[in-house]
């Protein structure tokens, strides 16, 4: 099964967001809440990123590459990443896995290579 | 609306403190009712972020008033993550001003360290998005790191700046006896010597170990009053003059410009215009500085130096006690600790100490405005207070 | 026949290379030197560390037990093999580290104290152990194991240790880590550090006397003051000792 990550597309103004909110940020309308799930693309920008010494206590690696990717349809999000050296601006194209697991749940989210 | 003023002031020590949640927010209403010289309250507020979560503590208003005996008077909690502290000064102010209550306690308090530092750490991460962000292993430090980096990039701060941050700090706190870190540092130790990398480990690269406030238990208290009451006092009068807050997006990745902090810039411009007066105007600040890069931020998104000028303020030494605006008098989160529902009032507490010139060793020259600025999420809820000394 | 006795009972020491010593800035500055002590010095630091037995925080309490028996066991000739290096501010003493060794190819770490904190100088004491079983004594493993949440989020994850479960470490027993020469080429850029020779006028200051810690961890002012009213409940420490203090003046 491929797994997606889903953007949500407003059905009265097309406002694309991620994550999912209740109201649309685009048009503001209370009047109906409908969205569209739209996978999000994989490709993308790295905008910033981190390399993370200090991890959350379920995390049994040294170090965690954290950062924020602006996707080519402009949606923005944060992710892993498995890069050894990190630039911002550079080319990085994501995939969908298991990004932590907390006893017996497990979580998915995309993580992100060089392109 | 009435006038508010903030009468009594209490503290304790920002540390590791070996005493049930409830005595930590207790005590400094105790001591600020104390330097109030009163001993009725008509309402309680506590700001508090963990109590649940780490001290396996509910109702924790409830526990604190009677505590104090000073029940029947109204209690309740004010959560909102890190600025919880000034979330309940603004309660606080809103039940006086409307005229609800004529004095009102409001006491901010954590206890942190119940816990090791993975797990408090983990326990501030779930202010996060818990689907877009937390899932990741995204923590505070991380998303500080993310938004230091493209800082850096942009404006040209460097790892200097940071940590010309954190000795300024740490060198205030050894000045305040309830401050938790009395450890002076040098840019020397920590950037410099060879061993500087041991000294001053990657946390959240670029952000390091000594750009991050320590994890502290401790409270503060704030009694505010109508003026009346503040009169009977006798002592210097403070008003609780301004105050803004404003909300950004849960997720960081979605702020349009990745080194805008657009909460702080509005929350400050309406507690400015509310108190009728503008950031050159502020004689001393209490900033956020969860993180070095924050201070430096957050004194440009109020307004004290120009976007992407903070850094240099910093280097002409503008920002020191003897500065032309300085920041941080008591140490900031950074030397003084960040007790998360705490510091708001723990802010607020310096301020009115430095308003009525009564700070000692780290007196700021005669301020007649003081403003604080109190960070929650990652400046996803942030509220600022300008208090203005009035005789 | 007791000389015979203690001719059994006396483990004989295996040559082992000295611990040159080293010296570095730490973040307050300071210069800080790091070597080993004799064991004439054991009694020096032991009266430093009985206090901290009485710390129930951090695991000072079981460490500093411990630390106690251990030198005081290397002190009176019955531990194999044991060394000790102090870390040092001007003679003040900051860190107490020690180990042995197991045999030619393996080290077996024992305690890491820090004395003043918030400086990171348990991380440098921890360091300066691992460089003198790997490149001094030419260990090609060290086991390891911790008996804190941080010690094991800092040397087991942050280093990625090996497991050795099969051995049980000498510190109570349980399954041990291993930090393998390999490990630790790979970590050496933050294992070995601090700089040679340390300067004579710092290593004399260091070798005249081992001085007391000038900001010890203690325990609570009070550790009923919780459940009790005396004073005050919440008693901010600072403030609890300025009324005590005040009192005894008053008297």
């Amino acid at each position: 099964m491929k797994r997606e990550i889903y953007a949500y597309r407003c059905r009265k103004c097309g406002h694309l967001h991620y994550p999912y909110r209740m109201v649309c940020a685009g048009c503001g309308d209370n009047e109906h809440n409908e969205f569209d799930p739209e996978p999000l693309p994989r490709a993308g920008t790295l905008l910033t990123f981190t390399k993370l010494y200090a991890l959350p206590g379920d995390f049994e690696v040294p170090t965690l590459g954290l950062g924020i990717v602006e996707l080519e349809n402009g949606i923005r999000i944060t992710g892993q990443l498995h890069i050894d050296d990190p630039s911002s601006g550079m080319k990085v194209i994501g995939e969908v896995e298991i990004v932590r697991s907390e006893e017996y749940e497990e979580y998915y989210g995309m993580v992100f290579c060089e392109a | 609306m009435r006038d508010v003023y903030a009468i009594g002031i209490g503290i304790t020590s920002f540390t590791r403190l070996e005493f049930p949640l409830s005595e930590i927010a207790a005590y400094p209403v105790m001591m600020a009712l104390k330097d109030a010289g009163i001993k009725e309250i008509d309402h309680l507020y506590v700001a508090n972020m963990g109590g649940a979560r780490v001290n396996h503590q509910t109702g924790l208003a409830s526990a604190v008033v009677d505590t104090l005996s000073l029940t029947p008077a109204g209690a309740e909690v004010i959560e909102n993550g890190p600025a919880s502290g000034a979330s309940a000064i603004k309660q606080g102010f809103l039940a006086v001003a409307s005229g609800m209550h004529d004095v009102v306690a409001v006491t901010g308090a954590e206890r942190m360290r119940e816990v090791n530092s993975i797990e408090a750490t983990e326990f501030v991460a779930t202010l996060t998005h818990p689907l877009a962000e937390y899932i990741y292993g995204v923590t505070l430090p991380s998303l500080a790191g993310m938004f230091t980096r493209a800082y850096m990039e942009k404006y040209g701060v460097t790892s200097r700046h940071l940590a010309m941050v954190a000795v300024k700090n740490q060198n205030n706190a050894l000045l305040n006896e309830f401050a938790h870190i009395h450890q002076a540092i040098t840019v020397e130790g920590i950037l410099d010597s060879p061993e500087a990398l041991t000294n001053n480990p990657f946390i959240a690269d670029p952000l390091r170990f000594f750009d991050c406030c320590p994890v502290s238990d401790g409270g503060a208290s704030v009694i505010l009053a109508t003026r009346e009451v503040a009169e009977k006092t006798g002592r210097p009068l403070v008003r609780l003059a301004g105050i803004g807050q404003a909300t950004d997006t849960h997720c960081v990745h979605e702020r349009e410009e990745p080194t805008d902090l657009l909460a702080v810039r509005r929350a400050a411009a309406q507690s400015f215009k509310m108190a009728g007066v503008g950031p050159l105007d502020v004689g001393v600040a209490e900033l956020h500085d969860a993180f070095t890069i924050l201070e430096i931020v957050e004194s440009e998104e109020v307004g004290f130096f120009k976007k992407g000028e903070g850094h240099l303020a910093l280097e002409r030494g503008e920002t020191q006690i003897g500065g032309k605006i300085p920041i941080n008098p008591s140490g900031g989160l950074k030397g003084r600790g960040h007790p998360v529902g705490a510091t708001g009032v723990a802010q607020a507490y310096e301020i009115v100490l430095q308003l009525r010139g009564e700070a000692g060793k780290r007196q700021v020259a005669d301020p007649k405005i003081g403003f604080t600025c109190n960070f929650g999420g990652f400046g996803n809820n942030v509220v600022c207070l300008t208090f203005a000394r009035e005789n | 026949m007791s000389v015979d006795l203690e001719k059994i009972l006396r483990p004989i020491d295996h040559e082992m290379p000295p611990f040159p010593p080293k010296y570095m800035t730490i973040a307050s500055g300071e210069e800080m030197v790091i070597r080993q002590v004799t064991r004439d010095e054991i009694p020096d630091i032991l009266i430093h560390v009985a206090p901290l037995m009485s710390v129930e925080r951090d695991f000072y309490d079981v460490v500093a037990a411990r630390v106690y028996a251990e030198l005081l066991a290397y002190y009176r000739h019955r531990m194999q093999d044991e060394y000790v290096l102090v870390a040092q501010i001007d003679g003040e003493l900051c860190a107490v580290v020690n180990g042995r060794r197991v045999d030619g190819d393996t080290g077996m770490s024992l305690h890491t104290l820090a004395l003043r904190r918030g400086l990171r100088i348990g991380a440098h004491a921890f360091a300066a152990k691992m460089e003198y079983h790997m490149d001094i004594l030419g260990h090609k493993e060290v086991l390891i194991v911790a008996e804190s949440p941080i010690g094991f989020r800092r040397w087991m994850i942050e280093y990625n240790l090996e497991k050795r479960f099969e051995i049980p470490h000498e510190l109570g027993g349980p399954p041990s880590y291993a930090l393998t020469s390999e490990i630790f080429e790979r970590a050496r850029g933050t294992l070995v550090i601090g700089r040679r020779p340390v300067p004579d006028a710092l290593l004399e200051k260091a070798m005249e006397a081992i001085l007391p810690p000038s900001d010890p961890p203690t325990p609570p002012e009070d550790l009923l003051a919780a459940t009790r009213s005396k004073y005050d409940p919440t008693g901010t420490a600072l403030i609890l000792q300025r009324w005590m203090q005040q009192e005894k003046e008053e008297k």
